[in-house]
């Protein structure tokens, strides 16, 4: 039971409290860069929460039985982005094979992961916080599904600021930009949030 | 090389936060005080000619197909030596940036000058480009801090001028807010539609010129 | 055939970087690892001399979540050391538990929080608080006697659990 709970607290802080975008300011460029539209925004979500996932079990695993064994913890930044950077390379060439379906709605959003800060935030908060398998692998998938949460609810917002009228300097980005300044004011209420006192 | 026309270009017109609106996530993340701004923002020029210097050396060497991998590992090298002699060097440093000394790694000003520039570039070029594109970070980072920190606790210089820097506003006044999250993603939006405004500017002075002549 | 021939490039000079990057790092490394083993071993010491100086700490057995190590000083009672989750990261601290059960200092070793927000956790007043506590504590919000610090709840409760490891190890241990 406390396990459950344990686990249960660290998703729900990954997807509102500490909300790797909003809060952490972990992965902003696509967060910035693939929000113009409400579905591209769902899509590279589901391919963030795919890749978050999959490199924390694969970093943990990496870390634990080679690294430390090897007395090798100083070479953990370059070794994570090469298993992040082969790991999207494999999750490509698989899904080409053997979901075309889903390949068509997220192959072009992959490679532009491998240098999603979120993915190797999360590769290394896993480490630094001392969390085990199962756990990385929990903070991962929720701190992707925080991901999609915050990139889909900024896209709509977005959607409806593309013909605003404002000042001219603000179009664009520096609109988007406070666009996302309120909605992270807003979860900011989540952060004194509790469930299991 | 023109390096005038270069430093303006990374200073302004072509600022790598406020006009290519690369590397948000640090800019946003840690300029909380001077002390944090100036030392990422010198921990990535650094970076950033280094890595620009050897991805140029090797870009006739590195075969087209891997050569994002490949700068990839460049990177991460120089990243973590930073790390290193920061955490052995300048450990309050270190302990304030935190995660986000690694995390320059996928910084996008790295790998996006990498592939824009030095994989074009002979050396020598790609040597100013990394310094003159570091400066204008830099120059961002800082006048993000300046802005969050006399907004947010009403102080100047924290961590570069004595531990508490100096303060310009009583302690009731600052809002806190600023310093937040929150703040981080206003101020920038503020900060890109100034420059937009003076680029816009600028560019208008030029055609005025042309038109004259 | 030429396809394989192009596949052994890319690998060997991919490897061939990698090998060259790693060999710099091994170096760096052995540069740095010494002075960096000796500012944090200072940094602990200075902690533990400040929450309960002693002349001599003996290590004790720890396998506890949490805690990273233990000491007893000399016989005035325990030094833990813990490391918690705050909100840039890990928060290293050390906590002096007195013969009598209650805490008598807290350190904070090291930590990654935001400059002015959560950073404030090192503020001596703040960490007064802790000073004679002897049960499980909580921060005001979450009905306890602990005022948070502005704006950084997360940080508060972040500390506020690291004493209470160290009072939960103490009791365990029969202090």
């Amino acid at each position: 039971m406390s396990t459950f709970i344990a686990l249960f607290t660290i998703s729900l802080n990954a997807i509102l409290a500490e909300n790797f975008i909003l809060v952490k300011f972990l992965g902003i460029c696509p967060f910035m860069g693939v929000s113009r539209k409400t579905g591209t925004a769902f899509g590279m979500g589901l391919a963030v929460i795919f890749v978050m996932g999959l490199a924390s079990a694969a970093t943990w695993a990496v870390n634990e039985f080679l690294l430390v064994r090897l007395g090798l913890e100083y070479m953990q930044t370059v070794v994570f982005i090469l298993v992040i950077a082969a790991l999207v390379q494999f999750v490509e060439m698989f899904l080409q094979k053997a979901l075309p379906a889903l390949y068509q709605a997220l192959g072009i959003y992959l490679p532009l992961i491998t240098t999603n800060c979120a993915v190797l935030g999360v590769a290394l908060l896993n480490i630094q916080n001392n969390y085990n398998f199962i756990e990385s692998v929990v903070y991962g998938v929720t701190g992707g599904i925080g991901f999609t949460l915050a990139i889909v609810l900024f896209s709509s917002v977005r959607e409806r600021l593309e013909d605003c009228d404002c000042p001219k300097a603000f179009k664009g980005f520096p609109l988007a930009l406070i666009a996302a300044g309120l909605l992270a004011l807003s979860f900011m209420g989540f952060s004194g949030f509790k469930v299991f006192g | 090389m023109n390096f005038k026309k270069q430093l303006k270009e990374g200073l302004l017109t072509n600022n790598p936060v406020l006009s290519q609106l690369l590397g948000m996530c640090s800019t946003m993340a840690i300029t909380t005080t001077l002390f944090n701004g100036l030392g990422m923002g010198l921990s990535v020029t650094i970076i950033l000619i280094c890595s620009n210097v050897v991805i140029s050396a090797l870009r006739r060497l590195i075969p087209d197909k891997i050569r994002i991998a490949a700068y990839i590992v460049v990177i991460a090298g120089f990243v973590t030596m930073v790390d290193l002699l920061l955490k052995a060097y300048v450990p309050t440093l270190s302990d304030s940036l935190g995660v986000f000394i690694p995390l320059i790694v996928v910084n996008c000003i790295i790998l996006g000058r990498a592939e824009a520039f030095a994989s074009k570039n002979g050396v020598l070029a790609s040597a100013v480009d990394g310094l003159t594109q570091g400066v204008g970070y830099t120059a961002a980072l800082v006048v993000m801090c300046i802005i969050r920190e006399f907004l947010g606790s009403g102080t100047f210089g924290k961590g570069v001028l004595g531990a508490d820097g100096v303060r310009i506003l009583p302690e009731q006044f600052p809002a806190l807010l600023v310093i937040l999250p929150v703040g981080g993603f206003l101020t920038l939006g503020c900060l890109i539609a100034l420059t937009q405004w003076v680029n816009r500017r600028l560019a208008e002075k030029e055609r005025e010129k042309e038109a004259v002549k | 055939m030429k396809d394989y021939k192009y596949i052994l490039r890319l690998t060997l000079t991919l490897l061939l970087i990698t090998a060259v990057v790693a060999g710099l790092l091994g170096l760096v490394n052995y540069l740095t690892e010494d002075r960096i083993d000796a500012l944090t071993r200072e940094k602990t010491e200075k902690a533990m001399q400040e929450v309960l100086p002693a002349a001599r700490y003996e290590q004790l057995e720890t396998d506890k979540d949490g805690v990273t190590a233990a000491y007893r000083a000399d016989d005035k009672g325990y030094v833990v050391l813990v490391n918690v989750n705050g909100f840039g990261g890990a928060i290293d601290m050390a906590v002096g538990v007195g013969a009598d059960g209650r805490v008598c200092g807290v350190s904070i070793i090291s930590h990654a929080e935001t400059a002015s927000l959560g950073a404030n956790c090192v503020r001596e007043d703040f960490r007064a608080q802790y000073i004679g506590a002897d049960g499980a504590l909580a921060v005001r919000k979450d009905g306890g006697t602990i005022d948070a610090l502005t704006g950084a709840t997360v940080t508060s409760r972040a500390v506020t659990r690291g004493v209470n490891l160290a009072l939960e190890f103490v009791k365990e241990v029969g202090g």
